[in-house]
């Protein structure tokens, strides 16, 4: 009996002894894998932060896997969410998207890590749910506007417009000189939504509580003269006849193309899109300006602004506190740096200290002075409401080719939106 | 004149399949020879730049040599549930041609539903981590016998019909164990089906793209079609390491078929006169 039981004991200490072992060995070997978007200028910078991060952690292995984007990449990270195979840290987007991996149940939150006191309000709340903070960002944020050719103004004597009758006054100029004004490029249906979404500081400067009372149902594309202004240039930029000739079939590709060549004056574009100009036309990136979308008049010109994607951790990592410190590093001055010295900045940082260096392209000095002053720049549309209508693209193709005039357009959007608002269960929509 | 009349078909036939085939191809290895800019306008034209060798060496050596990873992960895969599927919709081939039952109908039915009703992801998920198949080569393997096993089995049971019942039973009078009568006597003759089963379906296999993305994750799993989305993304895509990309992954199949050639048309000329 005794003998017995002391055989079971020593057997239970050594296996004891054995777990305690092995799981020393498991804290101080840390291995953890991170998704990333495909994005090369992406993808570099998570691979340098990474390489300095194990460097300065020689206990912590991190491999980077990576996924597409667009409508691939969300099933992917929803489906991982669901089956509880999230990698250790992953990127995704914020706003819209982001309430739609149900964030609560999913992810880990962050509110309450020192590292978040460093980061801009503007960012935290559109990766909030339910109270608590989710995500920290990854790079700069972009500005949505108009990227300019900088040569083609330089020949033809032009000025960047403040108000929207400059800029159609310019573009009768460039059309007069043989240029084509506007680049559009439908091949890529997203790249049509720019007007409109780019519009969204002018549509906020008239009606300041636009996107709650949108949120809500009570405001609407159709009635509200300041939102229904985005379908309306989109129409004027048609019919005045200033698009390249294969704006049906071009891509964002030969967009940027054609704005760094100088092929057309005007893109409608996210500021990212220097990331593709430095990449294929290196000795073109101080070609290109840019310009926030102008409104009605030269006094409120201002910028719409879009938040970069975020990191997060889900619930499912087995090394919570490991993966915690991995995005204290990613949310810190020094990974801004490495950004920096790995690709190059595209825009300001919301980080507080981090900064772009000074020999910028024309593109992010352009847009900096929107961050500098108050009251210059405001989030996008979809970063203030969840509601954002999946066939925005579809119908400003049809706007931007002839198809639909404006009125008819912001009236079908309306109904686009009210499927996606009933969908989400949010309250004044039937 | 007479000339004109009789091979006109014969030269839209080449045209044809020249314009379909040969083109693609030319324009895929032209692109693969050039550099960025030159590659981004996508265009028909002779490379200003040479600089395909250069392509190569960037396309094989990303991410850690990812490319050769997933050729080996590839081959596996292809290999493995290849023979597989032949082995098992062989023998469910032959039992239900040969072999009348009350179950044939379910069966028959159960073979058409796997052909019909898309298989749902997440459930699948699911099911392989509960069984530690999860994530692991063997499970993706067996995902994919499931997912084609219909499909063979339907060509194999049609070419069953057309060999005579009295060679079975003349194999089972001198004595043939069940085994010894499919293995030796029916196998063999089924020589021309396999062949069309073996080239459809590694051609398949090879070139699935979703599933692998599915139930593969992790970085050392990649198969060779998910080593193109290193080179593509939404907004900035690099064509001329795309295009070498797919050349170097269209390759390997590409020497298969020059192999093989004369056996698969023979094989697949006899299943033509047979069936």
């Amino acid at each position: 009996m005794t003998a017995k039981f002391t055989r079971t004991a020593r057997v239970a200490v050594g296996i004891m002894a054995f777990t305690a072992l092995s799981g020393s060995a498991l804290a101080e070997d840390v291995f953890m894998t991170m998704l990333v978007s495909n994005n090369p200028s992406n993808v570099a910078t998570a691979e340098a932060a990474v390489a300095a991060y194990m460097k300065a952690n020689p206990n912590v292995t991190i491999e980077i896997e990576t996924r597409p984007g667009g409508g691939e990449g969300d099933n992917i990270v929803k489906t991982r969410l669901a089956t509880g195979v999230m990698n250790d840290v992953f990127q995704y987007n914020g706003g819209s998207l982001f309430q739609a991996i149900n964030p609560q149940q999913n992810l880990l939150p962050l509110t309450d890590e020192p590292f978040m006191a460093d980061i801009q309000e503007s960012f935290k709340s559109v990766v909030t749910a339910g109270g608590e903070v989710f995500g920290i960002p990854n790079g700069p944020a972009m500005g949505g506007g108009i990227l300019y050719n900088i040569p083609i103004y330089e020949e033809l004597g032009l000025e960047v417009p403040k108000s929207w009758d400059e800029f159609m006054a310019n573009n009768e100029k460039i059309k007069a000189a043989g240029k084509d004004a506007v680049i559009q490029t439908y091949g890529d249906t997203w790249t049509s939504q720019l007007f409109v979404l780019g519009d969204y500081f002018n549509v906020s400067a008239a009606e300041p509580d636009f996107a709650e009372r949108y949120t809500a149902g009570e405001a609407k594309f159709a009635d509200s003269p300041a939102a229904a202004k985005g379908f309306e240039r989109l129409q004027e930029v048609f019919e005045g006849d200033y698009m390249n000739e294969d704006f049906g079939a071009a891509k964002f590709p030969e967009g940027v193309r054609k704005i760094a060549q100088g092929e057309g004056a005007h893109y409608p574009m996210l500021t990212f899109a220097i990331g593709a100009i430095k990449d294929t036309y290196p000795e073109h990136v101080d070609d290109v300006g840019f310009f926030a979308q102008p409104g009605d008049s030269t006094d409120s010109n201002g910028l719409t602004v879009w938040m970069p994607d975020a990191t997060y951790i889900p619930k499912s990592t087995s090394n919570p506190e490991e993966a915690k410190k991995f995005v204290a590093f990613l949310a810190s001055v020094e990974a801004c740096k490495i950004r920096n010295e790995a690709v190059g900045a595209t825009g300001p940082y919301l980080v507080k200290g981090c900064f772009p260096p000074s020999d910028v392209p024309p593109v992010v000095s352009d847009m900096l002075p929107y961050f500098e002053e108050e009251g210059r720049n405001g989030p996008a549309l979809e970063f203030l409401s969840p509601v954002k209508g999946p066939a925005l693209e579809q119908i400003t193709v049809e706007v931007g080719s002839g198809i639909r005039n404006a009125a008819d357009a912001a009236a079908l959007y309306d109904q686009d939106v009210r499927k996606q608002a009933m969908q989400l269960g949010l309250p004044g929509w039937k | 004149m007479s000339l004109i009349r009789r091979h006109w078909l014969s030269v839209v036939a080449i045209l044809v399949s020249f314009v379909v085939f040969v083109i693609p191809f030319i324009f895929i290895v032209l692109t693969a020879m050039k550099d960025k800019r030159q590659s981004a306008l996508l265009d028909f034209s002779w490379p200003e730049k040479f600089q395909l060798w250069e392509n190569i060496v960037d396309v094989i050596t990303t991410r850690n040599w990812q490319l050769l990873t997933a050729f080996i992960n590839s081959t596996i895969l292809t290999v493995a549930s290849v023979t597989l599927l032949v082995v098992f919709a062989a023998m469910v081939g032959f039992v239900l041609q040969r072999r009348r039952t009350r179950w044939n109908g379910l069966i028959n039915f159960l073979i058409l539903a796997g052909l019909m009703i898309p298989p749902a992801i997440v459930p699948t998920i699911w099911l392989l981590q509960a069984m530690g198949l999860f994530a692991k080569l063997h499970g993706l393997i067996l995902i994919e016998v499931a997912y084609h096993l219909p499909f063979s089995i339907l060509l194999y049971r049609a070419f069953i019909a057309t060999i005579p019942k009295d060679l079975d039973e003349a194999a089972i009078i001198d004595g043939a164990r069940p085994l010894d009568v499919f293995f030796r006597i029916i196998m063999p003759l089924l020589w021309p089906v396999t062949v069309t089963n073996i080239v459809v379906q590694s051609v398949t296999i090879f070139n699935d793209f979703t599933n692998p993305l599915y139930y593969l994750p992790g970085r050392g799993n990649e198969t060779v079609q998910l080593t193109l989305y290193n080179f593509q993304s939404q907004f900035n895509t690099s064509y001329h390491l795309l295009f070498t990309n797919i050349l170097l992954i269209t390759i390997p199949p590409l020497i298969v078929f020059l192999f093989f050639n004369r056996q698969i048309v023979a094989g697949v000329t006899a299943g033509a006169v047979k069936g």
